[in-house]
This record gives structure tokens, C-alpha cells and sequence, in this order.
């Protein structure tokens, strides 16, 4: 048997194992440079917003499918070319972006807009307007919603030999509360949405709004089951995560949202949240306000006046949903209620009852 | 009735389906496969050694075949290469993915080429028809001295090593994907990522039962029971452990005054009164758990081949059950309306039954391809005692009988 010689093989063993630690610290070095270049770049060349003067250049530039324009149908348009729309949308070249690192956002930029909304919950009268308006601005598909108004009840009914609702099991008196509560994306200062995203597909710009990069999109579905306001859905059409933009193509040119716009009682008030003589800094100034599930520490840029504290928590048992529609057409709850549904599925399929 | 998975309308929905449910239990089964793999390598435990390549091959293969779930279940899987180009680690849980799975994969092939280079320079050297692919699987090198050999066991135990650190990062980091989210309250637990740990190592072992005696049975080879009753004494362990977490995890969630308002509620009215009972009571702890600690508890059971067989299988059942539990039962929890969510798996389509069956198939082709390819057989070793004394008096391969052609 022949002695034993580890000291040569050990050393090419660790000549190999030190090639190897280099060539993955390099490319770890690249990486991280690469992401840090990033960020540097997110701080250091922030650009100012730049107003009016953005504002008349991407009217010059005005694309076709603005809403201002005649509608031309079933023409292709820039909706069919994402990097066209993507860049109005993005807006990256006067609004920087970024993806981690919220608490350094608005301290480091100053920027001058902070885009935040406030709902009286007092004036909604559940028309629904803006869900109609924002499906409307915003091509969302049928059977999803980027705003959706809930009509809930708030008690309980009491058993009373008189009361006014009949059932099997005998009479009740509905000793209740009805709520409108409006809800959409909060576009939170926190938000685990953008942190999930594994290819950054969605982030934060610096004006406030949490917008989502489609054709980065890998359609994990992560982001959407990361929200607690359940504001994401996958758009059955491009087959991405979608959510509200606050009408960012509106914005952008100096228009409010198409839910503010179109709201009849005037419940929702959008505006820059850095302004002291903006509507919504004033109301928050003047009223107490909440924002929904705030235990979560998303820190939400919706506020709402006269919301009740079990609603703003939400959670299963909180209500009773008046419109089935906004409970989810899915729920067993619903097929209770109707029994039949019929809706047309984006793969061609036809729902049925069972 | 609408169902989630399909067609997606309304305000909430069961995103993650069938798929997701499968993604963390092939993992599983990688991790724990490869643990089983290292009690030969890194434990020395030497009754395991003619499982333990075995072992490797399945868990590499299982491995090659878990992304796919998550590819199937993307909808926009043709995105993937974004994974890489802009991945945004450390903050996304799901962008450690591309990291760990990267790592683990290169990590298996240097394990593959350690555990089998040996026996390749042996076949290649002894000629067949297929000693140029042995020779290829050597990468030429074909010193069989006991230098090298001592270095390509010394390189496995480091090998192996790293490997249970991968493996349990690979599966960690799947369970720190629900951990993390904070949306949904019946995810949103620290204990998340030792669950699936610890429940890996279950069903990786009975997977390793299962494959080991079935893959006796097919080539007609006795059944080392040693080996398969070792096998079970570690199924039991690490059963009394995934016990010891479900028992922790029903006292922090399903207790009212233990715990959150949402987690409890969202147990108490999915697990255990709701429309899961039957899978977390009959399931996840009676066929995964209780079941096999009672055949264990009998010893005219457990020494019988079908004993084993049913507590393997109640296991795997079990654990799909407990990923099902995880996946599933937190998503139909409603985050801002009432009731719980709709759920149906469909048999045909996207997110079905159907390429669920796919995946497993694609795990088994693998399986098949790697077992032709690797000179895994214990009864098949061309080297006998002989040679390989003469082998360490020369530092060159004997060949005994059969010969071939020696370049």
C-alpha cells in the first residue's frame, strides 16, 4: 500500500476551490454593482418635476388612444405596442422609480408632488360611477375591477314577532347599518406588493404611485396574493398583474382620475398630499381620518373620512355585503345566493351551475 | 359553479393552485431524497451506501423537474429569463429562486461526477458498448489510485455537505415565500419555513422507501433490510418531529386566545370545522402522522412489507395533504369580503390535475434517463474485492474476466 500523499491533491483541491470562490464572488461583485448602480442612479439623478413644460411635450406627443380623442375601434393602436404606451406611462424620464428602500424615498427626492386621495365615506351615496368610469378610462376587462365600490351592512337581525323581514324560521327586525366603502389600490408608502415582485416588474414612482412595468411581468401572481386590500388581479386579457394607476396617463397631463372626475357626490378628492392648500392635506388636517388595515404597516395613501374602525380592519366577519358582485363571483357564498352564473371566460368556457 | 383556478373574475380568487401545491412538495422531496443521499456520504453510515446514488439520482432528477410547476403555473412563463436579468434579491423571496436553484443544480452535478467517477473509469476501462459515454462521464480523468480515490471522498463529504445546506435552503426559501406575506394570515408564520423542512424530510425518506424497494423488486434483487428498516426508524424520527411542529403550530394558530384574530379564525373556520377537516384531520395528521406511528407501534407490522408500504405511502399522501393545507387553505380565506373563496381543481388545462401528472412524469423520464446513464447498481459494480486490492497495489484499473478494449 503506498503512503498517503493528501498534501498534493489537497492543494489542487483548494487551487479549484479558490478558482471557483473568485468566479462566483465576481459575478456576485457584478450583481450587486449592477443593483447599486440602480439605486445610485434612482437618487442622484432625480429630476425635478418638471410641470406644465411635461405636460405641453406629451401633449405634442399626444398618443391616439388618449381619452380625449374619438375613439377609432378595432384599429391597432399603442395598446397593441406596450413599449410605446409604457414609456407615457412610466414617465421614467421626468419621475424617478425605485423598488426597496420607501423610507428613504420622499425624505431623499423632495419631489414636489406626493399624489395621495382622501373618500368621504359620509357623501357616498353607491352609485357606482367610478367603477363604470374607471372601466371605461382604464380598458379593464369584464369581471375585474381596479375600483369597486362595496355596499356592506354593518348589525345584526333581531328576532321580533313583528319585524319587517320573513323568514322560515320567523320574523326579524334588521337592526343595521348601511356603508358605501370605495375601495382601490392605496398605492401604500410601504408596499409588499413592489417588495415581492421578483423581476421588479412593479414599483414606486417618485410622486407617490405604485404602477406596474406589464411587459417585465412574469405573471407569478405573487404581488396580488402580497396585497391586503386585494387591489391586484391578473388581467384576463395580457395575462399580467393589473391594478389601479390612479389614472396615471390622466395625471400626467394635468387631469384628476376618472373615478374623482366622475364621482357625483363628490366622496373621493385626489391631489398632492406635499401641498398644505391642497383639498385632501386640508381634509386630513380638518378631519379624522383612517386608513384600511393599518396593523399591516403598509402605510396607505388612502384616506377615508367616517369609516368605521371594525371596516377599516376588515376581516371575514366584519359585514355583511349587500352587492353579491363585490363579494366575488366566486365565493360559495354567492352560488348560495343565485344558485346560477353565467359569465363568459376569457379561455372561450362558459360557467355553469354544477 | 365559477371556479377560482379557471376563471379569475370578481374580486377574490384562488391564484395559486394545483401547481403550487406540487412545487413545494417536489422540493420536498429533493431535499429530503438528498439528505438521505448524505447519510452515506457525510454521516458514513455504511449501510447506506448502495442507496445512496440511488438517492442522488432521484433527488437531481426530482430537482430538474421541480420548476416546472412554477413555469406551468406563470402566465407569462416566456418572461422567465427576467428571473435573471432583473432579479431582485434579497427583497423578493421568489428572486432567491433563481440563486439557490442555480447553485443547487451545479452543486448536484459536481456530487454526481464525485459519487459515480470511479465506477465510470472502471466501465470505460473494461470496454462495452458504451465506454465512450463512461469515459465522457469521467471527463477523461482515470486515475484510480487511492490518492484520488481518498480525494473523491474527501471532495463528496464537502460535496454533501453544502448539498444538505442547499437543500435546506432550497426548500427554506419556498416556505419563506408564504412566511413572508403578511397579507394572508394563515401564511404569515415564522414557523413556516421549519414546517416544510422538517415535513421534506419525511417524505423525502418515504419517497426513498418507496423507490428503493420498487426498484428491488423490478431487477429481481433481494431487499436489504437494514437498509429499508433503517429507512423507516428515520421515517419515524422525523415523524415525531413534524408532530412536535404541527403541535406548535395548532397551539400559536388555531387557539383564539393565542393568537391573532384572522390566523384563529382562519383555522378555525377552514381546518378544523371548515371545508379542509377532512384533509387536515384525515390527511395531513391521521394518514400522514398518526397512521404510521401506529403500524410503527406494532411489530408484526412494521416488520412486514406492506407495514411499510402503507405507512411510505400515508406519508407522501400526508404531506401533499399538509402542502394543500398551506397553499390552498390560506388563499381562500377572504382578504376584504366574506365567506371563503371557491376553490376546484380542474382535470384538463391550465393549472389542472393534468399537468400536475405532467410534471411527475417529466420527474420520472428524467429519473429513467439518469438511472440508464449513471452506473448506480450496487449487483452491477465491475470492480470486486480483488480488483480493487490490485488497483491500490498498481494505481490502475484491473478488470477482471470480461476484459475489452483498453486504449
Amino acid at each position: 500500500m503506498e503512503q498517503l500523499q493528501p498534501g498534493i491533491s489537497r492543494r489542487r483541491l483548494m487551487r479549484h476551490l479558490v478558482l471557483v470562490a473568485i468566479s462566483v464572488s465576481a459575478a456576485g461583485t457584478l450583481l450587486r454593482s449592477r443593483v447599486r448602480a440602480q439605486t445610485v442612479k434612482t437618487v442622484t439623478s432625480r429630476r425635478r418635476w418638471s410641470g406644465e413644460a411635461a405636460a405641453r411635450r406629451l401633449y405634442q406627443t399626444k398618443p391616439r388612444w388618449a381619452s380625449w380623442t374619438v375613439p377609432e375601434f378595432n384599429q391597432p393602436d399603442e395598446w397593441s405596442n406596450p413599449t410605446a404606451w409604457m414609456a407615457a406611462i412610466q414617465n421614467s424620464r421626468h419621475v424617478g422609480y425605485v423598488h426597496d428602500n420607501f423610507d428613504r424615498l420622499y425624505p431623499v427626492s423632495k419631489l414636489p408632488h406626493h399624489w395621495g386621495m382622501v373618500i368621504d365615506v359620509r357623501r357616498c351615496i353607491g352609485c357606482q360611477a367610478c367603477v363604470v368610469a374607471c372601466k371605461s378610462e382604464n380598458n379593464v376587462p369584464v369581471g375585474v375591477y381596479r375600483t369597486w365600490v362595496q355596499v356592506v351592512e354593518q348589525g345584526s337581525l333581531v328576532s321580533d314577532p313583528a319585524g319587517a323581514v320573513v323568514t322560515d324560521q320567523g320574523r326579524y327586525q334588521p337592526n343595521v347599518k348601511r356603508f358605501s366603502l370605495p375601495s382601490l389600490c392605496n398605492h401604500c408608502d410601504n408596499p409588499p406588493c413592489v417588495e415581492v415582485c421578483p423581476v421588479k416588474a412593479t414599483f414606486k414612482r417618485e410622486d407617490g404611485l405604485v404602477l406596474i412595468d406589464y411587459p417585465k411581468c412574469i405573471g407569478c401572481g405573487y404581488c396580488i396574493n402580497a396585497c391586503p386590500y386585494d387591489a391586484r388581479f391578473f388581467n384576463p386579457i395580457q395575462q399580467t398583474a393589473d391594478k389601479c394607476t390612479f389614472c396615471v396617463q390622466r395625471l400626467d397631463r394635468g387631469l384628476l382620475p376618472a373615478c374623482v372626475t366622475s364621482c357625483v357626490g363628490r366622496a373621493r378628492i385626489f391631489g398632492d398630499l406635499n401641498d398644505p392648500q391642497s383639498a385632501p392635506t386640508q381634509l386630513i388636517g380638518q378631519y379624522a381620518t383612517t386608513r384600511l388595515k393599518t396593523s399591516l404597516g403598509t402605510n396607505p395613501q388612502v384616506f377615508y373620512i367616517g369609516l368605521d374602525g371594525v371596516l377599516a380592519e376588515g376581516g371575514a366577519d366584519a359585514f355583511n355585503t349587500v352587492y353579491p358582485y363585490a363579494v366575488g363571483t366566486n365565493t360559495e357564498e354567492y352560488d348560495d345566493l343565485t344558485g346560477r352564473v353565467l359569465l363568459q371566460t376569457p379561455t372561450g368556457g362558459e360557467g355553469g351551475t354544477p | 359553479m365559477l371556479h377560482g383556478t379557471l376563471i379569475e373574475s370578481g374580486l377574490e380568487n384562488v391564484y395559486w393552485g394545483i401547481l403550487i401545491v406540487t412545487y413545494p412538495y417536489i422540493s420536498g422531496l429533493v431535499a429530503g431524497s438528498f439528505v438521505v443521499s448524505s447519510l452515506s456520504h457525510v454521516f458514513r453510515q455504511k449501510v447506506y451506501d448502495a442507496l445512496a446514488p440511488l438517492a442522488v439520482l432521484v433527488s437531481f432528477a426530482l430537482l430538474l423537474a421541480a420548476p416546472l410547476t412554477v413555469l406551468a403555473d406563470s402566465r407569462q412563463p416566456i418572461n422567465f429569463w427576467e428571473l435573471l436579468s432583473r432579479g431582485h434579491w434579497p427583497y423578493s423571496p421568489i428572486a432567491f429562486f433563481i440563486l439557490i436553484w442555480l447553485g443547487y443544480i451545479a452543486l448536484m452535478l459536481c456530487e454526481l461526477y464525485f459519487a459515480f467517477r470511479a465506477e465510470n473509469v472502471r466501465r470505460a476501462v473494461a470496454g462495452g458498448p458504451r465506454w465512450r459515454l463512461y469515459q465522457v462521464l469521467a471527463l477523461g480523468n482515470r486515475d484510480l489510485s487511492p490518492k484520488t480515490a481518498d480525494r473523491d471522498r474527501r471532495v463528496l463529504v464537502l460535496l454533501s455537505s453544502l448539498g444538505i445546506l442547499m437543500a435546506f435552503l432550497f426548500h427554506g426559501y419556498i416556505g419563506f415565500i408564504f412566511g413572508s406575506t403578511k397579507a394572508r394570515p394563515l401564511w404569515a408564520s415564522p414557523l413556516m419555513p421549519v414546517m416544510f423542512i422538517v415535513s421534506a424530510m419525511v417524505s423525502g425518506i418515504a419517497l426513498m422507501w418507496v423507490v428503493y424497494v420498487l426498484a428491488m423488486r423490478y431487477f429481481g434483487r433481494p431487499v436489504d433490510r437494514s437498509i429499508a428498516d433503517g429507512l423507516l426508524r428515520y421515517l419515524v424520527l422525523f415523524i415525531l418531529l413534524d408532530l412536535y411542529m404541527d403541535a406548535v403550530d395548532f397551539l400559536t394558530g388555531a387557539i383564539p386566545a393565542y393568537t391573532q384574530g384572522p390566523v384563529a379564525a382562519g383555522f378555525q373556520r377552514i381546518l378544523l370545522s371548515g371545508p379542509y377537516a377532512w384533509i387536515y384531520f384525515g390527511l395531513q395528521l391521521g394518514a400522514g402522522i398518526f397512521l404510521p406511528l401506529l403500524i410503527w407501534l406494532v411489530p408484526r407490522w412494521r416488520k412486514s412489507w406492506a407495514g411499510g408500504a402503507i405507512m411510505s405511502a400515508g406519508v407522501l399522501v400526508g404531506v401533499y395533504a399538509m402542502r394543500w393545507n398551506v397553499v390552498i387553505a390560506g388563499q381562500i380565506q377572504s382578504k376584504i369580503s366574506q365567506d371563503l373563496v371557491a376553490v376546484t381543481v380542474p382535470w384538463f388545462g391550465f393549472d389542472s390535475v393534468q399537468t400536475v401528472l405532467g410534471v411527475f412524469g417529466v420527474a420520472f423520464v428524467v429519473f429513467l434517463a439518469l438511472a440508464w446513464l449513471f452506473p448506480w447498481k450496487a449487483w452491477e459494480q465491475t470492480a470486486t474485492e480483488e480488483s480493487r486490492a490490485a488497483e491500490a497495489r498498481s494505481g490502475t484499473a484491473q478488470i477482471p474476466a470480461q476484459g475489452g478494449t483498453v486504449s
